[in-house]
């Protein structure tokens, strides 16, 4: 495999960058009402919230991928690879990212919130000043393996067309006739960058424990 | 109908009441907790509620700021009252637990926050006070509770007794006009409970009006006009500290107090 194959693959990263962003921005912020609904008193918006995370995350998200790509996009809808597959990628993060949150709501103690009302903070500072910043570190850990998960996972991409770095060190393989090569670059180039995000999630972790250690 | 008021000889007798509970009743479904309680406290106060546990303390005091909502009757805070047959709107909420300051036996201080800003923080969003009027205000009380050098550091540095005295500045910081405090030294040891009971002691000189939860026998009899001796959601004895504490008039009484004082 020439340096030329091995630029052509890397060329494929921003692909494989904009696929996982999209899809855990998108898990990040539809994942927080989907939570609100789930924790809720309303019996129909807590069974909606659950009958939707048990849907959301009971289909493989390649099948997801298919289903808006071939299935949708195919006269129904208009709709790209890449946007097929942030969508497909970001509904079943959204359902898991649901239940983080969920787990971290729960993992705060009782008594915060007795000492909110007591001290009758208002709701927002409530939430911004003390909920939130607690939320932050329980599900930052949880959040960062889960993005190394979706990191990975966006290689479905290029099963519909998307030119990320799987797809075009498939191309290379064919093209080359040396499957190992290609494969093994990219294998190394997906473990280049998911070092690094593990790395920065422990040692934020470890920062905001070594801050708050209970 | 309010039961006659004994207060001790620190507060003067014409003193007026800051704090009325007429016929409280608290329900946890069909159980009873609270069985028509009727007290009242002249400003300047100090009463301590003792009793064996489940005899609803500290579900009395949770309802005299509403964090467990009554089930019936009416309590009057510094001319702000609440009754339990109508619907509490928001504002009243917030005004009574404006001035109820209240301590709890876990602290309960914000972990992520430095013990200075667990102190300024609820001066601004609650009072609208300017960051370095709460600061000011938040360092002379560290100063007042003996942290001074806390001021930045976090909760999870500071020992239980520390925590304790930081969250009852933090309460003190909102200016209430009672302080309700909740067992505030049974998570602590005997003798770090000792510095917690100081600064109480010394805010109780101070003529702050307090209402004590406590298994603290000692404080309760020395620090305290007032003793309220539940029993089963009932007041089972009020009156001066030292003439329930050494005279107590029903059998349950005897029987508790000669459990807990012969310790």
């Amino acid at each position: 495999m020439s340096w030329d194959f091995a630029i052509l693959i890397l060329s494929g990263l921003p692909w494989t960058i904009v696929v996982t962003i999209g899809a855990f921005a998108m898990g990040l912020i539809l994942g927080a009402p989907l939570c609100a609904m789930h924790i809720s008193r309303n019996p129909i918006l807590h069974f909606l919230a659950l009958a939707i995370i048990i849907f959301l995350r009971s289909i493989p998200p390649i099948v997801w991928v298919f289903l808006l790509f071939f299935g949708l996009g195919s006269g129904f809808i208009s709709i790209g690879a890449i946007p097929a597959t942030i969508i497909a990628l970001g509904v079943v993060t959204a359902a898991n990212m649901a239940e983080i949150y969920r787990g971290s709501l729960s993992s705060i103690h009782a008594g915060q919130w007795e000492a909110i009302s007591a001290l009758g903070l208002p709701p927002v500072s409530s939430f911004k000043d003390i909920i939130l910043p607690q939320l932050f570190r329980v599900t930052l850990p949880s959040a960062a393996s889960y993005l190394i998960g979706l990191f990975k996972d966006s290689a479905i991409a290029s099963t519909v067309g998307v030119m990320d770095i799987a797809f075009l060190a498939n191309f290379v393989a064919r093209k080359s006739f040396d499957g190992l090569t290609p494969f093994a670059f990219a294998a190394v180039l997906y473990i280049l960058i998911s070092i690094p995000i593990a790395l920065v999630a422990r040692i934020a972790d470890a920062r905001l424990r070594q801050k708050v250690a209970q | 109908m309010i039961a006659e008021i004994q207060a001790g000889p620190r507060v003067p007798e014409a003193a007026p009441n800051i704090l009325e509970v007429r016929n409280l009743r608290k329900s946890f479904g069909v159980h009873e907790v609270l069985k028509n309680i009727n007290f009242a406290m002249r400003k300047g106060e100090v009463v301590a509620v003792i009793g064996p546990s489940g005899s609803g303390k500290s579900t009395l005091l949770r309802c005299l700021n509403q964090l467990e909502p009554a089930s019936g009757g009416e309590i009057t805070i510094d001319g702000l009252t609440i009754r339990a047959d109508h619907q509490l709107r928001r504002a009243e909420l917030m005004g009574l637990r404006r001035k109820a300051g209240m301590v709890f036996q876990s602290f309960n201080l914000f972990p992520h926050l430095s013990v200075l800003r667990n102190i300024s923080l609820p001066q601004e969003r609650v009072l609208g006070r300017s960051r370095a009027e709460a600061e000011k205000r938040a360092h002379a009380l560290l100063e007042r509770v003996g942290l001074a050098d806390k001021a930045s550091q976090y909760p999870a540095r500071c020992s239980g007794g520390q925590q304790q005295r930081i969250a009852i500045a933090r309460a003190l910081a909102l200016d209430p006009q009672v302080m309700l405090f909740d067992e505030p030294t049974s998570a602590l040891d005997p003798e770090v409970g000792l510095e917690v009971l100081a600064v109480m002691k010394e805010l109780a000189e101070g003529g702050m009006t307090m209402v004590v939860v406590t298994h603290e026998m000692h404080f309760a009899e020395t620090v305290s006009d007032r003793v309220l001796l539940m029993a089963d959601g009932h007041i089972l004895e009020e009156g001066p500290s030292a003439e329930v504490m050494r005279n107590p008039k029903s059998e349950r009484a005897q029987r508790f107090l000669k459990a807990v004082m012969n310790r």
